[in-house]
């Protein structure tokens, strides 16, 4: 070894790149056939990331792929090799998955340095369930590509079969779990390209076929679960775990380059969008996602695409472990989605659902402008519920977190789990409701509405009309609040410890004019009983639908409970599960693919036209 | 009249006495003045350190030692960046075998950290203390967020043993110095107790949330001391039946840490939040505060040299290892800076 062995999907790379970068950018936006547009992507995504210049291992996957600047990703990989300092979860996936891809291009010094990374440094597993799926998988990758090693030569002092059981009966527990009883981490638009991009690589690598197709069927499930509420490159819906830019500006997350890479939307190129920028954090997963051989199926493009008709999706997801303070170790979380073409509503039902970075609900539309979002929240902390999901000490939870996320204890932070908030949600109306006890350490509660709505009235009836573009909502504070203004927003923010608001979202194919949406809501008023030991809600929508939910009570639609736990796994046109049966149907109407975990079998078969 | 023989046994007594004398002596002065010149090593299990992020290139952490006569380097030993949570070092052995418990798993040496294993898959995971019997190197215990796991070959097995423990989130485990069949856990409701190495559990007198740390006296295994999230430290002298709340000199309420002076077992010591250092000389009955020196009042580990009981080792929360020279009356930073120093524990070799 030391040459260089060019491929041949290596030279065909060479030759599309020596056609110069704008001719890939414009034949990423032609294209007559899905395929031919995603080749085109992929094509295009890998020339991108192989200009960049900062130390990573996907700089050096995509120059060494496109065959841009080899010695200097060499040069870069051999630092990478050597620098003592790094190892864990994350240089566990991608340290394997570029020597896998790329192994016929590295000289023996830096196979071996690879190699040996995997017995000198330690391989931190993490706290999060990202970690441990980055941990695992390469581990897995690399328990098989070098087996038949004893003790000694692993950083944890077992043997290539040991490290390999261990990762195997871990990620099958995973696959199953989350297609069973739901994710943990669940739809997280910045999390979401860890948990993708080590599935993808095990289905390139993974020798075993039962695992193979596990994989495959793990990264169909999480782009499905994805496609099924995505909007123009948003991830829409509330979210388990959110940072701060990308709530409020959701196509800065990295879960938007994935929509564009199989998705084709956003149809503009986000790396070249200053407005979205800076972004992907260092990462670019997305080329492993680009260099794959995995195809996204048809069926789960079109769900991601077809938004000819509104519909209400619904899904359960799972709380991440409770350690303490708790009465059940995974609670359930119920995610209620209304997607249209313009617009998306959605939400978890409130309470702590997760530590730190929690969405509970927004207003998400369609827009070429950035900051396409409106929510509200409570910017609850405190150690205790830190303490719930983290070993360490609680009284210093807190802070130790502040570290990382640097807002956690701030009073205007755009993330937060709150146990004093929940919503009630129907269709495009969302009722949330707050009950803040006096000893929270912030007791008023904060909306976003981005600067750039082209109206913002707030009404002598009382509700708040918003429009952008041909996109309406009202909001109906039940408390008395005042407007801040900021760089990018409007916070909304209003101090009484018993609150809430009342939202309805419309747009020009509903309700014609904004002039008519706003006649139409201010035909009703939310009703609001707020006493001591009450704070209910009675309002009756635009639709003529009768809500009526209170704090800690009854959500009742129409007079009729709702009842979360009749809450299937998925629920909604494209997506099916009931939960605990680990069989995930996905359809556009036309096609069906059966992804059964139990059994790691994929089926599909064409709905006939009767 | 004394003959000779008496005479000779009086002489003999004298002799005897002075024999005796020599030995108390011995006691009193030599032996002290060959412990002060004895070595010891002090380990401390750094879980982060300010620099410290998830998952990117990072300062070293996990567990340092050196030798308590000396003031210079630490030395790192085992895996690193793996938050290490606890540590435990076979005395008999001399440090030969040693186990790390840490958010990896339950990590082990048998050649004095020349080589390590990480002992436990993925189904014990941030694993908060570990004990190792000092009669049976095989028999150890850990605990997790999910309740206490023993091993009896020395890890190559494990399992969970939490028959009677009602919240399985524990802190620490203590085995009776006397009695290895015996054990206490801390946990959020309370300290509990088995009485057949872990097979079954049962919630001693003590029912208060957030127990961090049990200790034990080291003569009188009934006595044992305990410190608590928001309640103080707790003592029992009948091996957990009844508790009484330690009241007298003590301000705070948080403590994590509570350790005995090995020589003088009327000597403790106390730390947790914001606390500094505590001083009982007095069994626990009365405390003082004795932070002259001390930088950080967050105080999560304490150790006493086992071959010198003025020298006192203090970790703290962010500003590493306290030393103290002369029984805590003064303190200077002793490195390891800007560490969580989780555990310490002072080896007499």
């Amino acid at each position: 070894m030391g040459e260089v062995s060019t491929s041949m999907a290596g030279r065909v790379l060479l030759v599309l790149i020596a056609l110069g970068s704008v001719s890939i950018h414009s034949m990423a936006q032609m294209g007559s056939s899905p395929e031919s547009r995603f080749e085109q992507r992929r094509l295009r995504l890998m020339d991108v990331v192989s200009q960049e210049r900062d130390r990573g291992f996907f700089t050096v996957a995509a120059k060494l792929a496109t065959g841009r600047d080899k010695e200097f990703a060499l040069a870069m990989l051999d630092s990478l090799t050597s620098d003592e300092s790094m190892g864990g979860m994350f240089y566990s996936y991608m340290a394997i998955g570029t020597y896998l891809r790329l192994k016929d291009q590295l000289p023996d010094t830096l196979l071996h340095k690879i190699r040996r990374a995997y017995r000198e440094r330690t391989m931190y597993r993490g706290d999060t369930e990202n970690h441990w799926v980055a941990y695992y998988t390469g581990l897995y990758l690399a328990a098989q590509t070098w087996p038949n090693e004893e003790r000694s030569q692993w950083f944890n002092g077992k043997s290539s079969a040991e490290n390999f059981k261990e990762s195997e009966e871990w990620l099958s527990r995973w696959m199953t779990t989350t297609a069973t009883i739901g994710q943990g981490e669940f739809d997280s638009p910045t999390y979401f390209t860890v948990f993708i991009t080590p599935m993808i690589t095990l289905f390139d690598f993974a020798k075993d076929p039962v695992m193979k197709r596990k994989a495959q069927m793990t990264a169909d499930l999480l782009l499905a679960d994805f496609a099924a509420e995505h909007l123009d490159g948003n991830y829409c819906g509330g979210h388990s775990r959110d940072y701060p830019e990308d709530i409020i500006n959701p196509l800065s997350a990295p879960a938007a380059l994935w929509a564009w890479l199989y998705f084709g939307e956003p149809k503009v190129e986000l790396w070249q969008e200053s407005r979205y920028r800076p972004r992907y954090r260092g990462g670019w997963e997305t080329l492993f996602g680009a260099m794959s051989s995995y195809r996204l199926p048809d069926v789960i493009y079109r769900i991601a695409t077809d938004r000819s008709k509104a519909y209400v999706h619904t899904e359960t997801k799972r709380v991440r472990n409770i350690i303490r303070f708790g009465r059940e170790k995974n609670p359930p979380v119920y995610k209620y989605t209304y997607m249209t073409h313009d617009y998306a509503l959605g939400s978890l039902q409130g309470g702590i659902l997760q530590p730190i970075q929690q969405h509970t609900w927004d207003v998400t539309y369609r827009s070429d402008k950035p900051n396409n979002t409106i929510f509200t929240l409570h910017p609850f902390y405190s150690g205790k519920e830190l303490a719930m999901f983290f070993p360490e000490e609680q009284k210093f939870l807190a802070d130790d977190v502040d570290r990382y996320h640097i807002v956690y204890t701030d009073p205007r932070k755009w993330n937060s789990s709150s146990p004093y908030e929940q919503t009630f949600q129907h269709k495009n109306a969302i009722i949330v409701l707050y009950d803040i006890y006096p000893e929270a350490n912030h007791k008023h509660i904060d909306g976003f509405f981005p600067k750039n709505l082209d109206e913002r009235i707030d009404d002598s009836s009382g509700w708040i009309f918003c429009r952008a573009g041909s996109v309406y909502a009202a909001v109906f504070p039940l408390r008395p609040y005042e407007w801040i203004e900021e760089k990018i927003n409007w916070r909304w923010r209003s101090a009484d410890l018993k609150n809430g608001i009342v939202l309805e979202v419309g747009c020009s194919d509903e309700d014609g004019t904004f002039e008519s949406f706003k006649k139409n809501v201010i035909q009703s008023k939310p009703a609001l009983n707020s006493s001591k030991d009450d704070l209910t809600v009675n309002y009756k929508t635009r639709r003529g639908d009768a809500m009526k939910f209170t704090f800690g009570g009854k959500r009742l639609l129409n007079g009729k409970t709702v009842d979360f736990r009749a809450y299937k796994l998925f629920n909604g046109p494209f997506i099916q599960s009931e939960r605990g049966s680990g069989v995930i149907t996905l359809t556009d109407g036309n096609n069906v693919r059966m992804l059964n975990f139990k059994k790691a079998t994929i089926k599909e078969w064409q709905l006939s036209k009767n | 009249m004394i003959d000779q023989y008496e005479t000779f046994g009086h002489h003999r007594n004298v002799a005897r006495s002075l024999l005796i004398l020599i030995s108390l002596l011995a006691v009193v002065v030599i032996i002290p003045a060959t412990l002060l010149s004895q070595e010891s090593t002090v380990y401390v299990s750094v879980l982060s350190t300010k620099l410290f992020v998830v998952g990117a290139a990072n300062p070293e952490t996990g567990v340092f030692y050196k030798k308590t006569t000396d003031d210079t380097v630490w030395q790192h030993t085992g895996p690193k960046n793996i938050r290490d949570f606890g540590i435990a070092v076979h005395t008999p052995s001399r440090g030969q075998l040693i186990c790390i418990a840490a958010g990896n798993g339950l990590h082990k040496t048998t050649d004095g950290g020349k080589t390590w294993k990480m002992t436990t898959g993925w189904q014990i995971t941030e694993v908060s203390s570990v004990v190792i019997d000092k009669d049976d190197p095989h028999l150890i215990f850990c605990t997790t967020p999910y309740g206490v796991f023993k091993t009896l070959d020395g890890g190559a097995t494990w399992v969970e043993c939490n028959n009677g423990i009602k919240q399985l989130f524990t802190s620490s485990i203590l085995m009776d110095h006397s009695n290895s069949s015996t054990l206490y856990c801390s946990t959020e409701d309370g300290v509990y107790r088995s009485e057949d190495r872990g097979n079954s559990w049962k919630r001693t007198g003590l029912t208060v949330g957030g127990v961090r740390v049990v200790v034990q006296h080291p003569k009188d295994s009934n006595t044992l001391f305990a410190g608590t999230d928001n309640n103080g430290i707790y003592v029992t002298h009948n091996g957990g039946k009844y508790w009484e709340k330690c009241a007298a000199g003590l301000d705070h309420s948080t403590f994590y840490a509570i350790v005995f002076d090995p020589n003088n077992p009327q000597i403790l010591y106390a730390g947790g939040y914001v606390t500094g250092v505590y001083k009982s000389t007095d069994g626990g009955q009365s405390w003082k505060r004795i932070n002259d020196g001390l930088t950080n009042l967050n105080i999560h580990s304490l150790a006493v040299d086992p071959t010198n009981s003025n020298r006192v080792y203090a970790g703290t929360l962010w500003s590493g290892v306290f030393r103290s020279l002369d029984g805590g009356a003064s303190w200077h930073s002793a490195g390891l800076t800007g560490s969580q120093v989780w555990t310490i524990t002072v080896q007499p070799f």
